[in-house]
């Protein structure tokens, strides 16, 4: 089971002046559980791309399949697609509109047209597993913080139970504690429940410590396709297109240029001072 | 002297039911004294709700005190005949570029702010050239908005401030939408404003490597200033700042590390040449 895209292609207003290709030939296997990071500057197709996962677009080229079915075909229902792939939108939390934080997250599965009972069970999981506390059910989600708001809203797609989970910078505009408690989250609900997640992120950081494979893309391409120690070992190339490794790569880089023997491919604080303890204690053992 | 000041200031919003009764009480900004001096680059820190943005938007009058006295430039902003003059010199760039581009063509939209103070013509038209120039947007000055990238696009933002010939420019999260290298064009152009032009630059930023070039960081918490300092001062209190929920660069850390693993590093490194020099390599 899995999403594949084969030859895919998104022009946008084909055939006019302003003609303008956000997507060219994607040829992608997105199996399921995996952890994967989308990243590109700002332009370079990734909004699109992913739009394209549960049929908000359709390509103008190519072929989307989801669990083998082509999902453009007459008669896909495309209704059940969007509770099986859910994309949390940038800045999510503008999207809440409900009168309190319970019912907003019921608003998804109630159109699924699941019974009261069966939607109540969902949202009441779902805020669960944002880690939401109960005294916050029944407030306006227009009273939260900036970081709980955008639990609610990750909440509410939640609960649609999808297989595939996608958030569009879900941490843009939060405190780095928030940020890390958002995406630690995330990680854990997948490891619970085997869900994919594709998170399209502009901090490199990020990206580095938590996901198991980088989707690269630049001017409509997918430029790098790999594990985040290769993606981030081509540097210079990122850097090229407007993107960069983490910080930590580049002070390795630097390090290893003044003579310390270290793996240049680190992309973690932890792992980096490992990597320099014992090249220093190697140093000073052959002095 | 200083550009801002403010004393004793309290910020309440107060949250209203629908007969227009009082439901709840936030006390944003908490019995906050603090002074800018000219020329001075400082950034504010904080976890998100901790009262940053609301101390900006008293900066340029968007917001008056509930208690307390903010004087931007000598002048009281709670002096309603001052306001024009106020928001004049300190000026606001907000986190979503494009919610602040109004402008068909990037130098009509520049031109927007000098218009309305009623610049001559002439004049206008120079700000804009100067003002793109100093931002690095100039031979952009034909184009659309539209097609700009991110970074692009803030620092057209900053181009209409900057025409305004304000003395000071507040940025509320400027890079938090940007992809990296939108992030470090619109970081560097605000360091040239403020070494070349001297203008007085308040940076408010969940990153924390943009403040390394601070001059003076205040970090907030529940609406009070609960840490003031140079980034090096700041950097140096890695746990402190954990339990405020905030970071500090991935080189600070690093430093922090190591120092904690028994070598011989100070706290508040903040670059990697400093990491390089302080292990002797």
């Amino acid at each position: 089971m899995s999403i594949v895209l084969e030859h895919v292609n998104h022009i946008y207003e084909s055939g006019t002046a302003m003609e303008f290709p956000a997507l060219t030939d994607i040829n992608l296997v997105i199996p399921d559980g995996q952890f994967i990071g989308l990243i590109g500057h700002t332009g370079s197709g990734k909004s699109t791309l992913v739009q394209h996962l549960n049929g908000l677009l359709k390509p103008t080229g190519g072929k989307i399949y989801y669990n083998g079915s082509d999902i453009n075909a007459d008669g896909y229902n495309k209704k059940e697609l969007r509770s099986k792939v859910g994309l949390v939108f940038q800045y999510p939390e503008h999207q809440l509109f409900e009168i309190d934080v319970f019912t907003d997250v019921c608003f998804g599965p109630r159109n699924l047209g699941l019974d009261k009972k069966e939607v109540e069970l969902r949202a009441y999981a779902a805020l669960k597993q944002v880690g939401l506390s109960d005294e916050y059910f029944y407030q306006s989600p227009f009273d939260l913080s900036g970081g709980q708001k955008r639990r609610v809203a990750i909440a509410g797609v939640l609960a649609m139970k999808p297989e595939v989970l996608i958030l569009d910078e879900p941490t843009a505009g939060l405190d780095p504690k928030g940020r890390d408690e958002i995406l630690d989250q995330i990680a854990k609900l997948r490891e619970e429940t085997g869900m994919t997640v594709i998170l399209v992120s502009h901090s490199m950081e990020d990206v580095a410590k938590y996901v198991d494979r980088i989707i690269v893309m630049n001017k409509s391409r997918v430029l790098y396709d790999d594990e985040p120690k290769k993606v981030f070992s081509h540097y210079k190339e990122l850097e090229a297109v407007g993107l960069a490794a983490p910080q930590i790569t580049y002070i390795m880089q630097a390090l290893k240029e003044k003579g310390l023997p270290v793996d240049t491919e680190i992309t973690s604080v932890a792992e980096a001072r490992t990597a320099i303890l014992n090249a220093l204690a190697d140093k000073s053992r052959s002095r | 002297m200083a550009i801002i000041e403010t004393k004793d200031l309290v910020f309440e919003y107060i949250r209203r039911d629908e007969e227009g009764n009082v439901e709840g009480i936030t006390r944003a900004v908490d019995d906050v004294s603090l002074s800018v001096k000219q020329g001075d680059f400082v950034a504010v820190l904080g976890h998100n709700g901790s009262g940053k943005s609301t101390l900006a938007k008293h900066i340029n009058a968007i917001l008056y005190p509930t208690e307390g006295t903010v004087w931007v430039d000598g002048m009281n902003t709670s002096d309603e005949d001052k306001l024009w003059d106020i928001r004049q010199e300190a000026g606001m760039v907000f986190q979503n570029p494009d919610n602040q581009i109004i402008g068909q063509v990037v130098e009509e939209d520049v031109g927007f702010g000098p218009e309305n103070l009623g610049v001559p013509t002439k004049e206008i038209w120079e700000r804009v050239e100067e003002s793109l120039k100093a931002v690095g947007m100039y031979e952009f000055r034909k184009h659309s908005p539209n097609k700009l990238s991110g970074g692009q696009k803030q620092r057209v933002s900053i181009a209409g401030v900057i025409a305004m010939h304000p003395k000071c420019i507040v940025l509320d999260e400027p890079t938090a939408m940007l992809d990296p290298n939108g992030r470090k064009e619109v970081i560097r152009a605000v360091r040239a404003l403020n070494d070349v032009e001297g203008i007085t630059i308040i940076l408010i930023t969940h990153y924390m490597e943009e403040i390394i070039h601070a001059n003076k960081v205040f970090v907030m918490d529940s609406g009070k200033v609960v840490m003031e300092g140079t980034p090096r001062e700041i950097f140096s209190q890695v746990e402190k700042l954990k339990s405020l929920r905030l970071d500090v660069p991935q080189v600070t850390l690093l430093a922090h590390e190591l120092r904690k693993s028994g070598l011989d590093v100070p706290e508040g490194i903040l670059t990697t040449d400093e990491l390089i020099k302080a292990l002797g390599l």
